[in-house]
């Protein structure tokens, strides 16, 4: 793979110098930050607006405790992340040919694959920190506010929701080098997301294929024990193809 | 018994570039149609064409960015398709809207393209000094986002000559720029001669004329005429006689007109400029005519063929 690491650290230093470091960092702190807080208020919240609206209507809400604040950041990564990463990445090949970049780098003995390649693992780790900075800001705020903590739980949880996340920056990957337009690759990955969700709610969709990691890191914060034997490794089996199908592609592709 | 060995240039120094046949298709159009060219080792080849005639198509086949459909291009002896990594190492491009990293500052982004050849240490330095010397941006510290078109160009020749490469490809490298900045190409350019095989697209006659020494013209994907620029303008458009007359230019002109050797004349007052199928008819004759005319000669010049003479005569009016 010609050029890949000069490449690599081109992404790298991209990430930290452009839009980029702000966007995903910016969210996962949010979510990090507003998480436990939200879930200390949120009883509180709904008992306060059904006390003035709807009088004589009582209802039960359970204290909140540690396990909610997890539940509520992992939510959160589910939704509102896992789409801003999906609009995020959805530029990775597609800018890169459509700004002209693609074409001064590519006539330079630089690999098609290792361009890819580059791109993907770039995103998976300003995924991953962007994560890691959300999370560990959770579990400080969860700590001040409930004054206990699910470390483990809430790790096995974070970390299934990486391996998604990762498998959904691959599949943008190829999205955005067979689409070749950044809306399309966003809108695509966006389809990607509702038909996974779909499969979520079918229940062999959850046990054997990556539609389970949706809502595993809520069951296991919820004390239960789902199955992550297939999940897990169909994951892994499809970003694995994702990005050796973006490089395939990419390297037939004329510019 | 004497052995005697000769070697022959052309057997050991392939040429730059040798297309065969080239053809590219498009669904129905063909955006080439059996090119073949050579482009001699160290010439500056000026690759001449009408917009759409296919110049950026042949660039886009030899720097491996597209395929061919039919036919071979070979870049140092290396097959642009088969060896396209080795063809990319000795070759500097220059793409017609060269697109960059907006956050990158001129330095970084040179550092950059000499890292992806390979280049480090007091060599990638001592190179990216010299080519922001040469496109006059040392000490610019503005981001490539902000620079003015002229800026991006002679950046973009910087950056295409950052592996000092033994092939350097432009595509239409002067086209929108301003007069100053198509100087500074220009002279960078001529200051490449002799060092580095350039080829360039262009369809700026000026352009080719002065920094060129071979010339291929494509038209509709074909290569219509490539010849050296001095057996081109000798060969293929006609030459053209001016003569200033004294007095009666109109009878002279009609006298003129009346002589085979004239295919066309044009008269404006005392001047007449005569297209001519045979030239050494109308040196010999000329001067009899102007004076059985009972006129005077007061000055007769042989117009050399421009290059967009002979453009014209073989792309004729289409476009």
């Amino acid at each position: 793979m010609h050029g890949f690491r000069v490449f690599l650290g081109k992404e790298i230093r991209e990430i930290l110098r452009t839009w980029r470091i702000w966007v995903l960092p910016g969210i996962m702190i949010f979510i990090g930050l507003t998480s436990p807080v939200l879930a200390k208020l949120t009883p509180q919240l709904v008992s306060s607006l059904t006390a003035s609206e709807e009088a004589g209507i009582i209802i039960q809400i359970p204290d909140p405790v540690t396990r909610d604040a997890y539940l509520q950041f992992s939510k959160n990564s589910m939704q509102m992340a896992l789409i801003a990463v999906i609009i995020a990445v959805a530029g990775m090949i597609a800018a890169e040919k459509r700004s002209g970049t693609a074409v001064l780098v590519l006539t330079k003995p630089v690999s098609r694959t290792g361009m890819v390649v580059a791109k993907v693992l770039s995103n998976w780790a300003l995924v991953v920190a962007a994560t890691a900075a959300g999370a560990a800001l959770c579990v400080a705020v969860t700590v001040i506010v409930f004054d206990s903590t699910l470390i483990a739980e809430f790790g096995i949880a974070t970390l299934l929701w990486l391996l998604l996340a990762c498998m959904f920056v691959a599949f943008m990957a190829l999205f955005s080098t067979a689409i070749g337009s950044q809306g399309g690759a966003a809108g695509a990955g966006i389809g990607l997301y509702l038909a996974i969700s779909i499969l979520s709610a079918w229940g062999p969709g959850r046990d054997y294929t990556p539609a389970g990691l949706l809502s595993a890191g809520d069951r296991i914060l919820a004390g239960q024990d789902p199955a992550l034997l297939w999940p897990v490794l169909t994951a892994l089996a499809v970003t694995v193809a994702a990005v050796a199908c973006a490089a395939w592609v990419f390297e037939r592709q004329e510019l | 018994m004497t052995t005697s060995v000769t070697t022959t240039p052309a057997a050991t120094t392939p040429a730059a570039i040798e297309i065969a046949g080239l053809t590219k298709v498009y669904g129905s159009t063909r955006a080439l149609d059996g090119v073949s060219l050579t482009v001699p080792h160290g010439s500056v080849y000026g690759f001449l064409g009408p917009n759409g005639a296919g110049k950026t198509t042949t660039l886009r086949i030899l720097t491996g960015l597209a395929r061919p459909t039919q036919g071979t291009a070979t870049v140092f002896g290396n097959d642009v398709v088969r060896a396209s990594t080795a063809v990319r190492a000795d070759l500097g491009f220059l793409p017609d809207v060269p697109g960059y990293y907006a956050w990158m500052n001129a330095t970084e982004f040179l550092r950059f393209t000499g890292r992806l050849f390979g280049l480090g240490g007091r060599v990638l330095d001592e190179r990216v000094d010299a080519l922001l010397d040469l496109a006059g941006l040392t000490g610019v510290a503005t981001k490539v986002g902000d620079y003015s078109r002229g800026m991006k160009q002679r950046l973009g020749v910087a950056q295409a000559l950052i592996n000092a490469p033994k092939l350097l490809m432009l595509d239409e490298p002067t086209s929108a720029l301003d007069p100053m900045g198509r100087k500074d190409v220009l002279d960078m350019i001529t200051a490449l001669k002799g060092n580095t095989t350039v080829f360039f697209s262009t369809h700026i006659l000026s352009d080719v004329e002065r920094v060129c020494d071979t010339v291929a013209i494509l038209h509709k994907g074909r290569v219509v005429r490539e010849a050296a620029m001095s057996e081109l303008k000798h060969s293929g458009a006609a030459t053209r006689v001016e003569v200033d007359v004294v007095d009666r230019p109109e009878q002279v002109a009609d006298a003129f007109r009346a002589r085979p050797w004239a295919t066309e004349c044009v008269r404006t007052g005392q001047t007449i400029v005569c297209t001519l199928a045979d030239l050494d008819a109308a040196r010999r004759e000329i001067p009899r005519i102007v004076a059985d005319a009972g006129a005077s000669l007061a000055r007769m010049t042989e117009l050399e063929p421009t290059l967009e003479d002979v453009f014209v005569e073989l792309v004729g009016g289409e476009r």
